[in-house]
C-alpha cells in the first residue's frame, strides 16, 4: 500500500512517524514550496510535489492532514481518482461538505476514514470499553476537557475561523466524538463562549452541554484560554453504578497558572504520555487493517459527520444564546 | 453566653454543627428538640445533648439563636416559630423548597427583629477564601467564565428524606447548587440572569421521585457565564463524600480550587477501601462562629436570607429550564 500525505505541518509529521509503524509506505508528501515539506520527504524517502494530481498515480490512499477547509477538496479530488481516504479531524468545516465527502466516496468506492485519534487513546479506549460492557451501569452524566494554549503559528490557520471553524470544530470535536461514541446520539446542545485574547469572533474558551437520546447529559470544556505550554486533559464518565475517573495532572487544593513567562517554544501542543505506541500509531494501524482487510475502524465518516454537527450545533448555540435541537436522525430540522 | 439550641436532627449536618458550637469558648448548647421522637432521643444520646419535648419546650429557654437542621420543606414552619419566640436563626441550605416559603420566612424574620442567617459554609472555607483575595487584588484580571462542581454521594445513605420529593423538594439540583451559587455570586459580584439546566435520574437512587445528576449553565448580569454540576456521581466506594471545584479563567490566567482537596490518602489492608481523610480548616467552624459573633455584636451576619433566597430564586429557575429544555431569565430586582 503506496500513500500520499497532502500536508506537511504538525499533523503530517505526526501522520508520517504513525505510517512508519505499518507496512504502508509513504510515497509522496504534498504541500506548499518553502514549508518544510522537502524536508520531511527526505527523512522517509518520499517525494516532495506541490499539486496532489502529480501522484495521484502512484498511491492507493490519500491522508489529509491540511487545515480544515481543504479536508472536503482533496477529498473529493481523491475520491475522483478512486483513492481511500484518511482525513484529519473534524472531517469538514460545515455540515454540508461533509455530506458531499461522504457521498463522494460511497459513489466511488473508496473508504473515507476521519482520523478521530482520541477513541485510539488508551485512557479513553478502556473507559470507553468498561462503559460500554456495563461495568459502571448506564453512563448518566460525563465531564470531559480539553484545555490548551491559543496556537501560535506563523499562518495561524486554527484561530482562523474560515479555515479551522475555531476552537470548538477544532479541539472540542474530539470531545463532542467521544461523548458520543460513549452515551449515543445528541438531541440538544448548549454551549456558551468567551474570548480572553486574540481578534474577535474567536473564542477561546467554551462550555458546552450536550443532552444524549438516551437521557445521559454531558459537560464539555474546551479552551484555548490557558497559559503555555499546558495541555491538561481530564474525563470522568459517571454511571448508575460506578465512576470511571481520569483526573489529569495531580489535584491541589489551589493551582494557579498566570501569562507572561511563556514556558515554551510549542506552537501547538499534543497531549502525551509514555506509551510503548503512540495513539497516532495506533490509529494508523487500525486503519491500514480496515484499507488492506476490509473490516470496519472504530470510527466511521458518519461519526465524523456527527460530531461536526454538533460542534456547528454549539458554535450556533453560543452565538444565539439559545439551546439547538437536533432531530432524531442527528439533523438539524429544517 | 450566647445559648444556642438545635431544631431537628433531619440533617446530618447537624451533627457537626453540635462540635462546633462546643469549641466557642463563649456559646452554650442549651439543647435540642425534634418532632420525630425516635431520631431526636437517637442523636441527643450519641451526641451527649439535652433532648428538650418540643420546639415550644425548647424555644422558652431564654435562648439567643438556634440552628434550624429539619427536612428543607420542614424549614419555614421551624424559622417561624423561632422569629416568633425572638430568637436569630442559622436555617440549613436550602433555604426553602420554595421561593413562597423562602419570602415568608425573610418577612418572618423581620417582623420578629431577628437576623436570618443561611448555612452556606463555604464563605468560610480557607482555600476558597483564598481565591476571593486572588480576586479581589485582580491577579486573574477580567474574569471570563468559571467551570464549578459541588458532586457527592447520593446523600440517602445517612437521611432517606433526601430523594422525597416531598420532603426535600427535589434531587440532586436541591441538594447541591446553593454553595456553588452563592461561591459565584461572592466571587463576581453579580447577580445570575440566566439560568439554563439538564438533569438526568440515571444515576441510582433518586427512588423514581427526584433527579439524581444535573448540568446547569448560568450566565450572570455582568457577561460571565459559568456552569455548575451537581449531581450525585460519587458511589459509594468514593474515598470521600465529594468535593466542591471552581475552575476560573480570567484575562490575565486560569486558577482552579478545590475545596477538600486537603487530605491523607488512606489505603487499609481490608475494607472499608481507600479514602481520604481530611485535614483541612473546618469551614463549618468559621460559619458557626459567625452566627454567634453577630449575635454578641448585635449585628446582621455576613451571610443571610437574601443570599438563600437568591440560590433558591436559580434553583426554581433551573427545574424550569430542565422541564422545558430553554434558557430562563431570572427578573432582576
Amino acid at each position: 500500500m503506496r500513500v500520499a500525505i497532502v500536508g506537511t505541518g504538525l499533523m503530517g509529521g505526526v501522520h508520517a512517524e504513525a505510517w512508519s509503524h505499518t507496512g504502508a509506505r509513504i510515497a509522496a508528501f504534498v504541500g506548499t514550496a518553502g514549508a518544510g515539506g522537502d524536508a520531511l520527504a527526505g527523512t522517509y524517502a518520499a517525494r516532495f510535489v506541490t499539486d496532489l494530481d502529480a501522484v495521484l498515480a502512484d498511491v492507493d490512499v490519500v491522508d489529509i492532514c491540511t487545515p480544515t477547509h481543504l479536508h472536503a477538496e482533496f477529498t473529493l479530488r481523491a475520491a475522483a481518482a478512486a483513492k481511500h481516504v484518511i482525513c484529519e479531524k473534524p472531517i469538514a468545516l460545515t455540515v454540508g461538505e461533509g455530506r458531499r465527502m461522504i457521498a463522494a466516496c460511497r459513489t466511488a468506492g473508496v473508504r473515507l476514514l476521519v482520523a478521530h485519534v482520541l477513541r485510539f487513546f488508551p485512557e479513553y479506549r478502556l473507559a470507553r470499553e468498561m462503559t460500554a460492557r456495563g461495568d459502571i451501569g448506564a453512563p448518566a452524566v460525563l465531564r470531559l476537557s480539553r484545555c490548551t494554549f491559543r496556537p501560535r503559528k506563523t499562518d495561524n490557520w486554527y484561530v482562523d475561523p474560515e479555515r479551522s471553524g475555531g476552537m470548538m470544530l477544532d479541539l472540542m470535536v474530539h470531545d463532542i466524538d467521544y461523548a458520543r461514541w460513549v452515551a449515543g446520539d445528541v438531541v440538544r446542545v448548549f454551549a456558551k463562549a468567551a474570548q480572553t485574547s486574540g481578534r474577535p469572533d474567536e473564542a477561546d474558551h467554551a462550555l458546552a452541554i450536550l443532552t444524549h437520546r438516551g437521557g445521559a447529559i454531558s459537560h464539555l470544556e474546551g479552551s484555548w484560554a490557558y497559559p503555555p505550554p499546558i495541555f491538561q486533559t481530564r474525563f470522568e464518565i459517571a454511571g448508575s453504578a460506578g465512576l470511571i475517573e481520569f483526573p489529569g495532572p495531580a489535584p491541589a487544593a489551589i493551582e494557579m497558572h498566570l501569562r507572561g513567562g511563556e514556558g515554551s517554544n510549542h506552537e501547538v501542543q499534543l497531549p502525551r504520555s509514555p506509551l510503548h505506541e503512540s495513539p497516532y500509531a495506533t490509529q494508523l494501524r487500525a486503519f491500514h487493517e480496515a484499507l488492506t482487510s476490509g473490516t470496519d475502524p472504530p470510527v466511521s465518516a458518519e461519526d465524523g459527520l456527527a460530531a461536526v454537527r454538533i460542534a456547528r450545533a454549539a458554535i450556533e448555540s453560543a452565538r444565539r444564546g439559545q439551546p439547538v435541537e437536533l432531530d432524531a436522525s442527528g439533523e438539524k430540522p429544517p | 453566653m450566647i445559648r444556642l439550641g438545635i431544631m431537628s436532627f433531619a440533617h446530618l449536618h447537624a451533627e457537626a454543627y453540635v462540635e462546633n458550637v462546643r469549641a466557642i469558648p463563649d456559646a452554650e448548647l442549651v439543647g435540642a428538640a425534634d418532632d420525630d421522637k425516635t431520631r431526636g432521643a437517637h442523636f441527643a444520646r450519641a451526641l451527649g445533648v439535652r433532648l428538650w419535648p418540643t420546639y415550644e419546650d425548647l424555644l422558652a429557654q431564654q435562648l439567643h439563636g438556634v440552628i434550624v437542621c429539619s427536612e428543607n420543606a420542614r424549614h419555614r414552619a421551624l424559622v417561624e416559630m423561632a422569629s416568633r419566640a425572638g430568637v436569630h436563626v442559622l436555617c440549613e441550605k436550602p433555604l426553602a423548597t420554595t421561593l413562597t416559603d423562602a419570602h415568608a420566612m425573610l418577612e418572618a424574620c423581620k417582623q420578629g427583629g431577628v437576623s436570618l442567617m443561611v448555612a452556606l459554609p463555604m464563605r468560610f472555607s480557607a482555600p476558597l477564601l483564598e481565591v476571593r483575595r486572588v480576586l479581589e487584588a485582580r491577579r486573574l484580571g477580567e474574569i471570563f467564565c468559571c467551570v464549578s462542581t459541588n458532586q457527592g454521594q447520593n446523600p440517602r445513605r445517612h437521611r432517606d428524606w433526601f430523594v422525597d420529593k416531598r420532603l426535600a423538594g427535589g434531587g440532586a439540583v436541591m441538594d447541591h447548587t446553593v454553595h456553588l451559587v452563592d461561591t459565584l455570586r461572592w466571587y463576581l459580584r453579580s447577580e445570575v440572569a440566566e439560568v439554563y439546566a439538564q438533569t438526568t435520574d440515571l444515576l441510582s437512587g433518586g427512588n423514581g421521585d427526584v433527579e439524581t445528576g444535573g448540568l446547569i449553565l448560568l450566565t450572570f448580569a455582568n457577561g460571565v457565564f459559568a456552569t455548575i454540576d451537581c449531581s450525585w456521581s460519587r458511589p459509594a466506594s468514593y474515598p470521600a463524600w465529594g468535593g466542591l471545584t471552581v475552575e476560573l479563567i480570567g484575562q490575565h490566567g486560569v486558577m482552579r480550587v478545590d475545596a477538600f482537596r486537603q487530605n491523607l490518602t488512606i489505603y487499609p489492608e481490608r475494607s472499608p477501601g481507600i479514602h481520604w481523610e481530611y485535614w483541612g480548616s473546618d469551614a463549618n467552624q468559621g460559619m458557626i462562629a459567625e452566627f454567634v459573633s453577630a449575635i454578641r455584636e448585635r449585628r446582621a451576619p455576613t451571610v443571610t436570607g437574601v443570599d438563600g433566597c437568591r440560590a433558591l430564586e436559580v434553583i426554581v429557575a433551573a427545574y424550569e429550564s430542565a422541564r422545558t429544555g430553554r434558557p430562563v431569565r431570572l427578573r432582576m430586582e
